[in-house]
């Protein structure tokens, strides 16, 4: 190879000088790949570090809330009457609002362009009570003379060919037009979006006697297709609530529709009560009556003919008066401000000990940032927890009821008086109209306003549940589903992952380490290290695979037979060990080697099978014959277990008390004696240890259980087949070959001359290895301990498929668990894209890249502190 | 401990004065014997864990195609269950199922703790039971037969069927049958299978190339729609000339068609009766059988030949079943396919950023924690590589890929989801590191003496490390690069998020323009594992398939991991001597 190197050699001697110039390939060569290498180099680092800095990116979006795009006034719009409600159809092409005159006003909202639309004829009666449904499609008039009319406000949105629409359309911006009636919207080039307006006005019911106002009313509808049902509730003037029911059959045979109308009056309404609304929910189960003052008399309708008053609470401090007031979707949160600014959301929730008929007590659950100014209108998104609230100084606020955040201040340069507000069905405007006929708009976008700092890592207090706490959700069957996003019940599910796994390979991983560093001949050593690295190759689908249908259901039928093999096999091995410290010193001496190696193997396949053999035995002595009930907490009685995971504490405290305690004398005896002696007695000492150590757990576990401490429903409880003991011992298997490696490296790299010194000055190995050798290499087993965790951390498949993936925060060893990793593997790929859970998953990715990285920092920090300390010595 | 290690290393200095005569011997407890147990226990343990499971998953991945005995049980309560004794283990009957045993089985069973031994027999014939597994307790097992008649019929589909040959016919002609090893049926059967696999061919080749040919046209026309508008003449031209295609292609494609039919008629008149074990009959084309054997009549030979003929499928065919049958020929060809990809990427940009870090970056603080981190990289769990395969290379970079290239096919995405290109970019981004790291490592380990000789020689940088350095620095290099291949052959979780599917019979490289289709998606083998043993209909009918593909993963992955060793070693050798 030497030879063939060219020392600019381009340029052949012609004479005896030879040329000096280098030749220009050589340069040229020589730039290339400097300029390659360079530029190569500096990217791939750039790119490795861009992953970084892509997953962030993807992140930040979650906690940047609202922007406002676009906001505009016009103040041509509006006219008639005093507006009731405002509605913006799913485009954001079309407002339509409704005044006390019955007048329907609708306009493009870009332009302005005011559409020709029906009104509702009142007939001359005078409008004295509106309620409308969430989308404000469905909507009732109660009127002065007692009467009450349905109406429905349809806004219908068609996708027709171009050529279908009308010929001489009006241009209104770049894609709409109009008749004068519809908005036609081009959505491609040859399909049009027809967004027009249908009203209708059902006939008037005489709900309340003659000439008794309707002051307040709500609707819901419901039934099947064929029989529709329409539940109401009015509130007169006479402050009396009616409870109706009309349900319309239609015959078959004749086609004939009848109607029947039921009703029944609310029980226990205060005489001359001044109700200022009130609210009906999905299912007509609930009815809500709410007087000026802020009290709540809610109402039990699910024995529709006889409605029972289930509770009245007062919800609003004394010399308050209700502001608006209103369901959010799902009509099981009930938002209620005041005039005092203040804007809750209360939850209707099961509680125990409630006094009222039916256990359920409003609750506040929510407290949100209150208004300066006394709130006059709210509306509620049509698609999440988002609503908006607006207050008599002119200020909307676009607020979030479960992340309780202030998403947008909407402030106009004057202060208008709104009489209704609207938020658009996709959440991408606000629309106000004022009492003059004015109309603000506000083009928003707040694509997460689900996602705070606190909602991902805090107690949140999300609807149905009976208090704050962490909960991870991301999808379920129903529309008015909200998305549970805490990242917390994840991250407990990586640490319990990790913690158990790391509880079950430390201990092996460094005394095998240890044991192969210092206690076996090299030759042992070349064949045994090379196979514990071959473990480390193993893909960690195959361990998960093994480890979730093969032993899961070995672990969930031998569970006694394990559980005591954690006991057997260490006392076993402690009991071969004394029984070769009998042995004579010469032999003990001779086969020292491979031999006593191979019986340590040997003790463990005999201790092993008294496990399995007397497993049963052991289940029937301290778990009550069957672990799984007792567990569950059904049969049996604490005190064992709890001294069992006393004893090895216990024992080992009494184990270094009798050493400190009788230390001279015992090795005075110890010494004296010739090795067989010596080993007896210290047998025997041992012995006694163990009985000594057995009685006072027990005595200990006596006491502890009767103060009230019982580990089951700590860290044992109800057995679920995947679990987090078997995750351990598969993710143990996946790490421990990782910790044995740097382990072992590092205790191998201490120099050679420390181990002679030690040994020449008369120490065992024993005393070697574990007061020279362990403490010299300690940070390399440090960085090993570290560098295995971070394997743990991110390990996925194993966790995927045996932790069961429920993502629950107990530290039981029996149940299941969600990691963060293989919560992104099963959720991501459904994701949709730029989605809050898409970005949520993303913050998991970042999180476990952050902590990962840490880690590994931290444990290479140490390794390269550890190798200057080693080349030192 | 540690005060008793201290007071024991005091302690001869008391002791000397004691005796003259006695030996001086040390205190038992310094040898630590017990705890010293203890760490051997610990190696002992992690050594049988090891070998236990390559022995578990090896000794079940070559067993699993060995055609086991097939058995008739007569069950207490008269119930004939007939199939493979599948595997047997003990487990605990409620009490209530114990009180309805016999006195002498309660005995029994109260002798072993409450436990009873159950076999799971594979009866197979799913498409006339519901189900193809079935428990039967000790306890419940009266008489155990296995009949020389009793065969068991692989399928192509409802997996396989236990029972008796009734009667075939040969086009539509009852003929009499003898055994399975009749030539006649043999012979009938291997033509059956040979006119199902030329449907197949003709199917997949010559209908999906006209197929893939109307979608190129389609999709030019709609290119020129968007390019020129869709009352442009362009556009009409297109779409006369996509009519007319169309309608040469119609005449070939019913050629064909015909072609299949007249095969498929051609097979229909060969058919098969069946009869499971309780008489009920079932009918299937000899096309749709796979194997079949008397499973309690198997010479040596002929037991070899079922096993041999299995592996053949397992490696060459695909899958079946919803992948528990069948074999994984797109998955090993996707997860080699998907490595290689990865290891012409990771190689040179891996090599390229070590130079520049180890040649030509000025040695400081700076390049100092650039190595950290890059080490550090190496620990990232492999999920967050996947998630940003799938937001950066799939969407980011595919998404602007399909809008510039592709914008006659979306909203479909071309690049813009997970596909073969991005997998391997993903493990790529993924292995870097290790490449990295292996050679910077075997980069340091060229002495300096040698790089200084060069460069005084009046060599060049680039050649002293092109003709100096790199060569001494291969085995190191290689090693790396192979260890890169183990990594990204036997990783799965990134590879679920960006392009691995359960199911992909289209392999990425085909005889369809442009040949190599980096973007489809690919099947693997780690994902092949996860899928059969998580999400197929029956873990357990999946369970030997997943023990075989284990198999071959594993194997796959230690024999990369092997080459890699012997490459070092034998590149060792070749540069031991020119060292200095």
């Amino acid at each position: 190879m030497a030879a063939e190197t060219p020392v600019s050699s381009s340029a052949a001697p012609k004479r005896a000088r030879r040329s000096m110039k280098t030749s220009k390939a050589v340069l040229i060569a020589d730039k290339v790949a400097d300029w390659t290498i360079r530029i190569g180099g500096l990217g791939v680092i750039a790119a490795v570090f861009g992953i970084m800095a892509f997953l962030a990116m993807v992140v930040v979006p979650l906690f940047t809330g609202a922007s406002i795009d676009k906001a505009a006034v016009s103040d041509h719009a509006v006219t008639g009457g005093r507006p009731l409600m405002d509605v913006i159809d799913e485009y954001k092409t079309v407002s339509v609002s409704i005044d006390d005159t019955g007048k329907v006003n609708a306009f493009h909202i870009t332009s302005g362009a005011v559409l020709d639309v029906a009104t509702f004829d009142f007939g001359g009666k005078t409008l004295t009570a509106f309620a409308r449904t969430l989308n404000g499609r469905d909507i009732a008039f109660g009127f002065a003379d007692g009467t009450l009319r349905l109406a429905t406000v349809k806004i219908g949105g068609a996708v027709i060919n171009t050529s279908d629409a009308p010929a001489d359309l009006k241009k209104l911006s770049d894609t709409d037009s109009t008749d004068g009636k519809a908005i036609y919207t081009a959505v491609s080039a040859d399909q049009t979006r027809r967004v027009s307006i249908e009203v209708e006005l059902a006939a008037e019911q005489q709900v309340a006697p003659a000439g008794t106002a309707i002051v307040a009313a709500d609707y819901r509808m419901g039934g099947a297709a064929e029989r529709p049902t329409i539940s109401f509730v009015t509130i007169d003037a006479a402050g009396v609530g009616r409870l109706s029911r009309s349900e319309s059959k239609s015959n078959m045979m004749t086609g004939v529709t009848t109607t029947s109308v039921t009703s029944s009056e609310l029980p226990g309404l205060p005489h001359g009560v001044k109700v200022r609304n009130v609210l009906m929910t999905d299912k007509a189960d609930q009815v809500y009556v709410i007087d000026a003052g802020g009290t709540v008399y809610r109402y039990d309708t699910r024995e529709f003919d006889a409605p029972v008053l289930a509770e009245t609470i007062d919800l609003l401090p004394d010399a308050t008066t209700v502001g608006a007031v209103g369901f959010l979707i799902g009509e099981q949160s009930l938002v209620v401000s005041g005039s005092d600014g203040s804007v809750d959301v209360y939850f209707r929730l099961q509680a125990a000990g409630a006094t009222t008929t039916d256990g359920y007590v409003m609750t506040r659950a929510h407290m949100l940032a209150p208004h300066t100014a006394p709130v006059v209108a709210m509306d509620a998104s049509q698609r999440g927890k988002m609503f908006i609230t607006a207050d008599a100084k002119g200020e909307i606020w676009l607020r979030h009821s479960t992340s309780e955040q202030v998403l947008l201040r909407l402030k106009p340069n004057d202060t208008p008086s709104y009489r209704a507000i609207a938020l658009a069905p996709r959440e991408n405007s606000v629309l106000a109209v004022t009492e003059e006929g004015k109309v603000y708009t506000w083009d928003i976008s707040a694509p997460h306003p689900e996602s705070t700092l606190n909602t991902i890592f805090g107690k949140v207090w999300y609807e149905g549940y009976p208090e704050p706490g962490f909960t991870w959700q991301s999808s379920s069957g129903t529309d008015a589903f909200e998305p549970k996003f805490s990242l917390v019940p994840l991250i407990f599910g990586t640490i319990k992952a990790t913690f158990y796994s790391l509880l079950f390979a430390i201990p092996i991983a460094l005394g095998a380490a240890i044991y192969t560093s210092e206690f076996v001949h090299h030759r042992v050593r070349a064949v045994v290290k090379p196979t514990m690295e071959l473990m480390a190759s193993l893909p960690s689908v195959v361990l998960g695979f093994i480890a979730a249908l093969i032993l899961a259901p070995i672990v969930e039928t031998w569970i006694a037979a394990i559980f005591f093999a954690f006991i057997v096999i260490p006392a076993g091995l402690f009991t071969a060990a004394y029984l070769w410290q009998l042995l004579p010193n010469p032999i003990a001496l001779r086969y020292g080697g491979l031999p006593k190696f191979a019986l340590i193997f040997a003790a463990l396949g005999i201790f092993g099978y008294a496990a399995f053999l007397f497993g049963p035995v052991f289940e029937s002595l301290f778990f009550a014959g069957d672990l799984k009930a007792w567990a569950n907490g059904d049969v049996g009685s604490s005190v064992p277990f709890t001294a069992m995971i006393a004893f090895p504490f216990v024992f080992l405290a009494l184990h270094l008390a009798s050493d400190t305690l009788v230390t001279t004398h015992l090795g005075f005896i110890l010494r004296g004696e010739d090795r067989t002696r010596a080993g007896l007695t210290d047998a025997v000492r041992w012995v006694m240890t163990l009985i000594a150590a057995g009685v006072v757990s027990y005595a200990l576990a006596v006491a502890l259980v009767a103060f009230g401490l019982d580990p089951r429903g700590g860290v044992v409880d109800t057995y679920v087949q995947r679990n987090t003991l078997v995750v351990g011992f598969a993710m143990g298997f996946a790490v421990i070959p990782i910790i044995y490696t740097i382990a072992e490296d590092a205790l191998n790299t201490v120099p050679e001359h420390l181990r002679a010194a030690s040994l020449a000055c008369g120490a065992t190995p024993w005393q070697t290895a574990i007061s020279v050798i362990v403490p010299t290499a300690m940070s390399g087993i440090f960085s090993a301990i570290m560098v295995g965790m971070g394997r743990a951390v991110g390990e996925t498949m194993i966790v995927v498929m045996a932790a069961g993936n429920t993502p629950v925060m107990e530290w039981n060893v029996f149940n299941g668990l969600r990691a963060l990793s293989a919560n992104i593997a099963v959720e991501l790929s459904e994701a949709v894209r730029d989605s809050t859970l898409y970005r949520m998953l993303f913050l998991a990715a970042l999180s476990l890249f952050v902590i990962t990285f840490i880690v590994n920092t931290l444990a290479e920090v140490v390794r390269q502190r550890f190798r200057k300390r080693t080349a030192q010595l | 401990m540690m005060s008793a290690i201290t007071q024991t290393i005091a302690t001869p200095t008391e002791a000397v004065p004691m005796s003259r005569t006695t030996i001086r011997r040390t205190d038992l407890r310094a040898r630590g014997e017990p705890a010293l147990w203890s760490l051997g226990g610990a190696l002992a343990l992690g050594v049988i864990m090891i070998i236990g499971f390559l022995v578990l998953v090896f000794a079940n991945g070559i067993v699993t195609f060995i055609p086991k005995p097939l058995a008739v049980v007569t069950e207490t309560d008269g119930t004939v269950t007939a199939g493979e004794p599948f595997r047997s283990e003990l487990y605990k009957p409620s009490p209530e199922i114990i009180a309805s045993l016999s006195p002498e089985w309660r005995e029994r069973v109260k002798a072993e703790n409450g436990y009873v031994s159950r076999t799971l027999y594979r009866t197979g014939n799913f498409d006339i039971y519901g189900e193809d597994f079935r428990w039967v307790p000790a306890f419940q097992a009266a008489k155990i037969e296995h009949p020389k008649n009793l065969s068991f019929f692989e399928r192509m589909e409802w997996g396989p069927f236990v029972g008796t040959v009734k009667s075939f016919k040969v086009g539509g002609a009852e003929q009499a049958f003898t055994s399975l090893s009749d030539p006649k049926f043999i012979q009938v059967h291997d033509e059956s299978r040979a006119r199902a696999e030329e449907i197949r061919a003709i199917e997949r080749g010559k209908i999906g190339h006209i197929n893939h040919e109307l979608e190129t046209e389609r999709l030019d026309l709609r290119k020129v729609e968007l390019e020129h508008g869709r009352n442009s003449a362009e556009y009409k031209a297109a779409q006369d000339r996509l009519t007319a295609r169309a309608a040469e292609l119609q005449v070939d494609y019913d050629k064909f068609s015909a072609e299949v039919q007249k095969l498929r008629e051609m097979n229909a008149g060969n058919t098969l009766t069946l009869a499971e074990v309780g008489g009920r009959e079932k009918t299937i084309e000899f096309s749709a059988l796979v194997r079949a054997y008397a499973a309690n009549d198997l010479s040596l030979l002929q037991t070899l030949g079922v096993y041999f003929s299995r592996w053949g499928e397992f490696l060459a065919d695909e899958p079946r079943e919803a992948n528990t049958e069948g074999g994984v020929f797109p998955a090993i060809f996707g997860t080699f396919a998907m490595t290689l990809l990865m290891v012409i990427v990771v190689a040179p940009f891996g090599i390229i950023t070590a130079l520049y870090l180890r040649e030509y970056a000025k040695q400081g603080k700076l390049v100092s924690f650039v190595r950290i981190s890059v080490n550090n990289l190496a620990g990232v769990p492999s999920i967050v590589y996947g998630v940003f395969g799938l937001g950066f290379f799939a969407y980011v970079l595919g998404g602007s890929i399909d809008a510039l290239f592709y914008p006659e096919r979306l909203p479909n995405p071309t690049f813009g989801t997970g596909g073969l290109m991005w997998a391997s970019l993903t493990l790529a981004l993924l292995t870097v590191p290790v490449v990295i790291v292996a050679t910077e490592e075997a980069l340091a380990a060229v002495p300096r003496s040698m790089r200084e000789g060069s460069l005084a020689c009046g060599a060049s940088k680039w050649q002293t490390i092109r003709y100096i350095v790199l060569p001494r620095a291969m085995p190191g290099i290689l090693t790396g690069v192979i260890l890169a291949m183990a990594r990204g052959a036997g990783e799965v979780a990134p590879l679920m998020l960006v392009g691995v599917v359960k199911l992909a019979p289209e392999l990425p490289v085909d005889g369809l323009f442009p040949f190599v289709h980096l973007e489809r998606s690919f099947m693997h083998l780690g994902f092949h594992i996860f899928d059969v043993g998580f999400q197929s209909r029956n873990a357990e009918a999946g369970k030997p398939m997943v023990f075989v593909t284990t198999v071959l993963l594993i194997a796959l992955v230690t024999f990369v991991n092997a080459t890699a060793i012997i490459v070092r070693n034998r590149l060792k050798k070749k540069f031991a001597g020119s060292q200095f």
